[in-house]
């Protein structure tokens, strides 16, 4: 049997973000509002630190989106 | 004629092998005064010494303290037990594929008795080039009529001349030496190779590790002249240890005892962080969940398992071996017995380990004396994932297990693991 799996594993997204980091579109699809953003840091003491934006959008075609933009290698990530 | 096979004990040593492994890819420290760190929680002494180190009188076992104040640039390796343990487990597996029955002393130091082997590998020559080729890793080999010479007579091994004492192999006549046991001029050639040897090869007997330097102030240092002092003499000073020392240097020794084979089942789980306390337990669950469901387990209960550990920061490894009271398949009562190990630990792990040494009977379900519809459906439960799992893999039937559920990153707090009902 392989590894454990992983369950909310983050997977890549498209993401077209403001100068001040809010997304503004999230594969293809506008964002209509931002519900809530919290920023995420840990392992700091390590040389692997973690630090991640998360943002919580509503789009225009009303889904609800977590996406997280990682602060270190600066991709976007999409994560329930 | 009598044909009579006289014992054939191989010796198989590989030196420093805790050092060397723990080492890793750092061989280059070995050229310098090198110790094993003493394990997290246990004493205080410093276990295998880099040649260097030897140089400045350290010796394994030495206090921790009395290394560095004959050694200040002594460095210190942190221990690899789990590290250490599988690569010599390994090795004996390559060993026994060559037929050899294989009595481990150590890490490191192995016996076996190569008298059934010799007519397959063309005599003693042929069993050594076999081990050779076997173990793919440059060992020192010894042969002699009995343990503890062969152990001797690998120590004065070099890695491509292995030592072999005069005599083995067989013989025309003479003292038949049957089941494992020495027989009289078995023992002479053997106390005639180690008398002119030191005692301090006595350290390779754990129970005799102290006898050397205390023999020594006393001004016996060989073999020979430990063996031609009285056993009275050493019963009185030493006790048992003086008299088992006494019985080496005399050429005796006791028969092999051989493990028997075994295999060896492991699951491994990468922690995404420094994990201990609930999270380790969690962790455990999964892995203890995991081995019930390996196809390669055939119904059995576990005997013996060993929990291991990689620590965080290169902090080496940990390793905890774990015998059940009675043999068990039961994941909750796994969990309850092993959970409590975890708590040793002496720092987070990136990695945990657990791993069956020992199985026990298959598993088997008493029937109640009254009926319990929850045991039926429990039944009708474990039945259907059995043949769910036989049709569609080990994967077919899953639950969600919470790692972690607290963690701030999503990632984090479950993981899917087989079902077991």
């Amino acid at each position: 049997m392989s590894g454990p799996r992983r369950l909310s594993v983050p997977r890549r997204v498209a993401v077209d973000a403001a100068d001040d980091g809010r997304p503004l579109v999230v594969d293809s699809r506008e964002v209509d509002g931002v519900r809530e953003s919290w920023l995420i840091e840990d392992r700091w003491w390590t040389e692997k630190p973690l630090r991640r934006r998360y943002w919580e959008v509503v789009t225009t075609c009303g889904r609800d989106e977590v996406v997280f933009h990682d602060l270190q290698s600066g991709r976007w990530w999409r994560q329930r | 004629m009598v044909r009579t096979y006289v014992l054939v004990i191989v010796c198989v040593l590989i030196p420093r092998f805790a050092l060397t492994t723990a080492a890793g890819d750092r061989r280059e420290l070995l050229q310098a005064p090198v110790a094993l760190a003493p394990e997290p929680g246990g004493a205080q002494q410093v276990g295998e010494v880099s040649p260097a180190a030897e140089a400045f009188g350290i010796h394994p076992g030495m206090r921790l303290g009395e290394a560095l104040a004959r050694c200040p640039r002594l460095t210190l390796v942190p221990p690899d037990p789990a590290g250490v343990a599988d690569f010599w487990e390994r090795l004996l597996v390559r060993l026994e594929s060559m037929g050899a029955a294989v009595e481990p002393e150590r890490p490191g130091l192995a016996c076996f008795d190569a008298r059934g082997l010799l007519k397959l590998h063309g005599g003693i020559e042929g069993v050594l080039a076999a081990v050779g080729r076997a173990l793919r890793f440059p060992v020192r080999l010894g042969v002699a009529p009995s343990r503890f010479a062969a152990v001797a007579a690998a120590t004065r091994a070099r890695s491509r001349r292995p030592e072999i004492v005069a005599g083995g192999g067989c013989r025309g006549s003479g003292a038949r030496a049957g089941g494992g046991s020495l027989g009289i001029e078995d023992r002479e050639r053997a106390r005639a190779y180690l008398a002119t040897l030191p005692v301090t090869l006595l350290r390779a007997k754990a129970v005799l590790a102290d006898l050397p330097e205390a023999l020594e102030r006393l001004g016996v240092r060989t073999l020979g002249e430990l063996a031609d002092l009285p056993a009275a003499a050493l019963a009185d000073r030493f006790g048992r240890a003086g008299l088992l020392a006494h019985e080496l240097a005399r050429g005796g020794d006791s028969p092999l005892s051989p493990r028997p084979a075994s295999e060896f089942l492991r699951e491994a789980l990468e922690l995404p962080e420094a994990a201990s306390g609930m999270q380790l337990e969690r962790g455990l669950g999964l892995l203890i969940d995991r081995m019930l469901a390996r196809r390669e387990r055939r119904g059995r209960t576990f005997r013996a398992v060993v929990i291991s550990a990689v620590l965080v920061e290169q902090g080496g490894t940990w390793r905890e071996q774990f015998v059940f009271r009675e043999a068990l398949s039961d994941p909750l009562r796994m969990r309850l017995a092993l959970a409590p190990r975890l708590a040793l630990m002496p720092a987070p792990a990136e990695t945990l380990r657990l791993t069956v040494e020992r199985f026990g009977p298959l598993a088997s379900d008493q029937r109640a004396l009254l009926h319990d519809p929850a045991a039926a459906r429990a039944a009708r439960l474990r039945e259907a994932i059995r043949q769910t799992r036989a049709a569609a893999g080990p994967e077919a039937a899953l639950r969600v297990l919470e790692i972690d559920p607290d963690s701030r990153f999503p990632e984090r707090r479950a993981v899917l693991t087989p079902y077991e009902g």
